[in-house]
């Protein structure tokens, strides 16, 4: 009976557009999907919108609101883009941003592979608790670490090098993209490692050959959600580098843009919008590989 | 068209003298008076090398005038040193970095109670401090404080500059209001709010958290009024009729501010200054330095004036100044090297084009500088010559150390007075609210 309404109505109203349900209706649709949808959109960009317009606004029109639209404006300026480019070091910032973010995610991506497999399965004695120890390793905050990591680097010699952040950024990623990994491979059935142990492969071949290949989406989501963590990181870039030029994007522009009350909203907007354009560039590379590493791995 | 005449040629050629250097030039410092006084011996260091950190400039003569007293010293001494300039609010980790490794800068010029956090780990800087207040004239009553021991006579810092927080206002509106300038006292101040509001022209003063500001509108009100967070020997004492009688003039106050101050940071009453939103608030220089400097708010600069902050008590205006506050960590290789960069830089030659070109931003410590032409360039930014003069501190009137820097961080009494202007608590449970919080920071 339902099915025959929902045809009618499908027919009848909507030809060419796709069928709706019986308790369907382009009223429902708007109300629960493309309402709700356009308000998540207004919220999540209006940050990025506000950040646009405010890179290219002149002083006057930032500070006066009373004669200035402020969410549109009169006279566009490059001027904070100029002063960001030119008058600072940011192609610099940004490039050690790039080179420190990439290799602390390579460093833990290997390193958390090969934790997170041993940790599902290789199941030794003890396994579960070290997988909870990584993951309350994770919860430290690095506002109490970064003091005594201080020291460890000076020890090395490493500070004021990028090599200070590469090697201590793992110490917040490797657990985080363990835990994160730990899940996938535990979605990835058993039975085709078994077969391959049957076949006669080693524990690194099969880890090369069967599992990895498999958890493609969940090495993606990792890596993004370490990479992003790496680009947007402050205390240890603020405490382990002095030389200005040597600085991360999100530490310099403070430095640089922020003269004591005195905040050059224009440029710190340019260089916040110019920084997060990497990372978006990023995501749209592997977004599907991300979305279906959350909704689910590979089907027994 | 343009015709060269000859008495234009000879206008630009000493345009071009002048500008030069060649006439009219005199030695930067010349008009400071200086005692003739031995500098301190304090042989540099073979093959010494430098490493400082500072706050990020204010304004950019802040930073190129420091580098390039940096390179005369460089030039003179043949010491490399290196300057690395800080957010304002980042160089508290980098400084407990550098403490508790034990490496890291020579110098830090850090902010007023940092070397009273770190006193056991940094050099002693009395010799040198005595020898520069002796040679000009003294040092002011905040950088005393600030640069010595807390209840000693021993230096462990040098104070290099004070920004101070004085009183921002519209002439035109003021005296719209019917006074020709901001009174001091409390009763027609707060009449003059209320007639600024009702004329259109609200004031507004930080009541968020924000660290300068925030922080300076609950210590004036409180100064103000004779209260204190401490008494002298560091026991809480903020439970006195003082304290109510500051929360309950600051509640009548807040009713006169434009909307929005209770979350208002450090930027915020710039912004609405220089927009013509406000007619009068709190703040260092750079109010009027950034209106001065773009034409298109000149005329906001043009009708602004400065003074001291109302509600003077036997003649100390309820002020403090952000204070520059430089030390030597005793990790360092080269002690002499580092004090006598310090040394260097403190001198007129040196300090005198710094403060100038910074407009007083960074008032000068030492008295004798109260004639550099710094102050004789603008009348309007007198009122910021003074900084060095105050006598409240952080903390007023305990000990500078961790604990009152822990309640200008938590905003203790920032929060207490902005509950009670927005009728969340009454001034007696603000009061006890904020003796608790500082009961556990003084742990007393």
């Amino acid at each position: 009976m339902s099915d025959t309404t929902a045809t009618t109505i499908g027919a009848t109203t909507e030809p060419e557009g796709p069928q709706l349900l019986s308790w369907d209706s382009r009223a429902r649709r708007v109300v629960t999907i493309y309402v709700p949808l356009a308000c998540f959109l207004v919220i999540l960009l209006f940050p990025f919108y506000w950040m646009g317009i405010t890179t290219f606004k002149p002083n006057s029109e930032l500070l006066n609101y009373k004669d200035n639209n402020p969410f549109w404006i009169s006279s566009p300026t490059l001027d904070n883009i100029r002063k960001l480019l030119f008058e600072t070091d940011y192609p610099r910032w940004l490039t050690t941003t790039m080179a420190v973010a990439f290799a602390s995610t390579a460093l833990s991506l290997v390193s958390s592979v090969l934790a997170a497999y041993a940790i599902q399965r290789l199941r030794f004695r003890g396994s579960n608790y070290v997988g909870l120890a990584i993951y309350i390793a994770y919860l430290v905050p690095p506002s109490i670490l970064f003091i005594p990591l201080a020291q460890v680097v000076f020890q090395l010699g490493l500070f004021d090098t990028p090599f200070a952040l590469i090697l201590t950024y793992p110490t917040f990623l490797i657990p985080f993209c363990t835990w994160l990994l730990i899940g996938y491979f535990k979605s990835i059935p058993y039975e085709l490692e078994e077969c391959a142990l049957i076949d006669g492969a080693s524990r690194l071949q099969i880890l090369r050959r069967i599992t990895l290949p498999l958890a493609v989406p969940g090495l993606i989501s990792a890596g993004i959600f370490a990479f992003t963590l790496s680009w947007n990181e402050f205390i240890y870039a603020l405490a382990f580098i002095s030389s200005t030029e040597k600085k991360t994007v999100p530490v310099a522009i403070l430095t640089e843009l922020v003269q004591g009350d005195v905040y050059h909203w224009g440029s710190l907007m340019a260089g916040a919008l110019l920084g997060s354009l990497p990372v978006a560039i990023f995501y749209s590379f592997f977004v599907e590989y991300y979305v279906s590493s959350l909704t689910g791995a590979v089907k027994e | 068209m343009d015709e060269i005449t000859r008495r234009g040629s000879l206008a630009l050629g000493a345009g071009a003298l002048a500008t030069a250097g060649l006439i009219g030039a005199r030695p930067a410092g010349a008009a400071i008076p200086v005692a003739d006084v031995p500098a301190p011996k304090q042989p540099i260091e073979a093959g010494a090398t430098l490493r400082v950190i500072r706050p990020t400039k204010f304004v950019d003569p802040d930073e190129t005038i420091w580098n390039a007293n940096t390179e005369k010293f460089t030039k003179a001494t043949g010491v490399p040193v290196r300057v690395d300039f800080v957010g304002w609010e980042d160089l508290r980790p980098q400084v407990a970095v550098a403490a508790r490794t034990g490496a890291g800068p020579d110098v830090v010029v850090g902010w007023a109670n940092d070397p009273h956090l770190y006193s056991d780990k940094i050099l002693d800087m009395t010799e040198l401090a005595t020898y520069l207040g002796k040679k000009y004239g003294g040092w002011g009553a905040l950088p005393q404080k600030y640069g010595k021991k807390f209840g000693s006579d021993t230096w462990i810092a040098l104070p290099m500059g004070c920004g101070g927080g004085a009183l921002v206002w519209r002439k035109s509106w003021v005296n719209e209001a019917g006074y020709s300038t901001v009174p001091d006292d409390l009763g027609k101040f707060l009449d003059l709010c209320q007639k600024l509001k009702k004329n259109g022209h609200p004031p507004g003063f930080a009541l968020g958290n924000a660290v300068g500001d925030g922080n300076g509108t609950a210590t004036w009100l409180l100064w103000a009024h004779g209260g204190y967070q401490v008494d002298d020997k560091g026991q809480v004492a903020i439970n006195r009729k003082e304290t109510i009688a500051a929360l309950k003039y600051g509640a009548e106050l807040y009713k006169t501010f434009i909307p929005g101050t209770l979350s208002w940071l450090d930027p915020s009453n710039n912004k609405a200054y220089i927009a013509e939103e406000i007619s009068l608030t709190q703040n260092g220089v750079s109010i009027y330095f950034v209106a001065k400097n773009d034409p298109k708010t000149a005329h906001v600069a043009a009708d602004t004036e400065h003074s001291r902050m109302p509600g003077s008590l036997n003649g100390k205006a309820p002020e403090a100044a952000n204070t520059l506050n430089a030390m030597v960590f005793k990790h360092t290789k080269f002690p002499n090297a580092a004090k006598e960069y310090l040394r260097f830089m403190m001198e007129a030659e040196q300090y005198d084009p710094w403060l100038t070109k910074c407009l007083g931003y960074w008032a000068h410590p030492l008295l004798a500088f109260d004639q550099s032409d710094c102050w004789k360039s603008d009348p309007k930014i007198i009122a910021y010559r003074d900084a060095q003069k105050m006598q409240f501190w952080d903390g007023y009137k305990g000990p500078i150390n961790a604990a009152a820097a822990a309640v200008s961080s938590e905003y203790v009494l920032v929060q207490m007075f902005a509950g009670v202007a927005s009728g969340q608590q009454t001034p007696e449970d603000g009061v006890k609210e904020a003796e608790r919080r500082l009961r556990r920071i003084y742990k007393s």
